[in-house]
């Protein structure tokens, strides 16, 4: 089995844990960026499971490290994705989260957003909420949200790679102009228990060391967020016995595990 | 409405007659004819209190097109209370038994308050 190291530690693992994404800023090839120029929008299945984009994104070392850093070893494999496209102007998307947001305090699934070219503001970029991974919310109930403060555009270089919990709030962000603006979305699962195995410089595992406050946060919710992130930490370090409940988890799997793909 | 416009009739006769009716007149009776819009803002303070920092905001007007524009964090009042203060009206307070919670668990962005101006007011 190919061996995909992790590549996070501690800190950055309390980070994400905070944040509910990491950002790996133009990672992926420009010449695979280039592939993608033509790629056509909506279900990419077969495109996903080309040797290529396997080898230039899926198992990408930082990519797949980091997945291997929050899901364990053998994480599933995506073995679907969906080409978000938009070439015209648009006044963008409504906040929302995914499917059934997969609230919980584990972390058993991490949507990915691959970015073939670079992104500007006026591009329409993706929107992500920090932190809002660990809100309890009907998606359709906040729509009429408008801007909050801490929210973040995702404007970034050709081959940038986003991971995501996959119950983090994000919308398309408004669009002024016409240029092609791609955006491959595709998901990691784990596929074993947590224990804290990625990158540590000792065997005790340290308490978790809290992140600011999100500026949307007032006092109580900050506490709740604090609480919230050492649940999601211990949960992942494999010593809280807190029962992960994420609701409505697992609805769209379309993966296989890692050995498999790497051993067929 | 039904006054202003015997009003705008009354004058209008008499600025006919003096040959100084214009274009700006027409537009002023076409003003009154057309009824007032509401304009929405959602506020989401920090608390219950109206003079609380603003952490999201959403204004809805159904007068302007819905083009794109860009994202902002530039809050537009600094507190429900400055809003109050610049002519919006609340239509709606947060009531604290619609904030409860369990546990450790976090919802919604509170605190909602949901304010109105009349285009009439502008």
């Amino acid at each position: 089995m190919i061996d995909i190291q992790p590549t996070m530690d501690d800190s950055q693992v309390m980070d994400f844990v905070s944040r509910g994404s990491v950002v790996l800023e133009g990672v992926v090839s420009d010449d695979f960026n280039r592939q993608c120029e033509t790629l056509p929008a909506g279900r990419i299945n077969e495109f996903a499971c080309t040797p290529d984009f396997r080898n230039e994104v899926l198992l990408h070392p930082e990519v797949a490290g980091v997945a291997r850093s929050l899901l364990g070893r053998n994480f599933f494999m995506p073995i679907t994705a969906h080409h978000h496209l938009y070439e015209e102007s648009h006044t963008g998307q409504t906040w929302h989260s995914d499917g059934l947001s997969e609230y919980g305090y584990g972390v058993n699934h991490l949507q990915c957003y691959y970015y073939p070219q670079d992104v500007t503001l006026e591009d329409g970029p993706t929107m992500v909420l920090p932190g809002s991974h660990h809100r309890l919310v009907d998606r359709e109930a906040i729509a009429h949200y408008g801007d909050i403060l801490g929210q973040v555009s995702l404007t970034v270089l050709a081959g940038t790679v986003v991971l995501t919990h996959y119950g983090i709030w994000h919308k398309a962000g408004p669009k002024l102009n016409a240029k092609r603006r791609g955006m491959i979305k595709f998901s990691y699962f784990r596929n074993a228990p947590p224990k804290r195995d990625w990158l540590i410089e000792s065997e005790e595992i340290p308490p978790y060391v809290n992140r600011e406050r999100h500026l949307y946060a007032n006092e109580v919710e900050s506490y709740r967020d604090m609480a919230r992130r050492q649940r999601t930490w211990n949960w992942l370090c494999g010593v809280d016995t807190t029962p992960d409940v994420s609701h409505g988890a697992k609805l769209f799997i379309d993966a296989r595990p890692l050995n498999e793909i790497v051993n067929e | 409405m039904e006054h202003a416009v015997r009003q705008w009739l009354a004058e209008s006769r008499q600025k006919l007659q003096t040959g100084d009716l214009t274009e700006a007149d027409l537009q002023g009776l076409e003003a009154l004819l057309t009824e007032p819009r509401q304009l929405v803002l959602y506020l989401y303070s920090k608390s219950t209190n109206m003079r609380s920092a603003i952490a999201s905001w959403a204004l809805y007007d159904p007068t302007v097109p819905h083009e794109p524009t860009l994202p902002s964090q530039d809050v537009p009042y600094s507190s429900v209370i400055e809003a109050v203060n610049d002519g919006w009206r609340i239509v709606q307070f947060p009531r604290a038994e619609l904030y409860q919670f369990s546990d450790v668990d976090n919802t919604y962005l509170g605190y909602e308050f949901i304010l109105e101006k009349s285009t009439s007011d502008l």
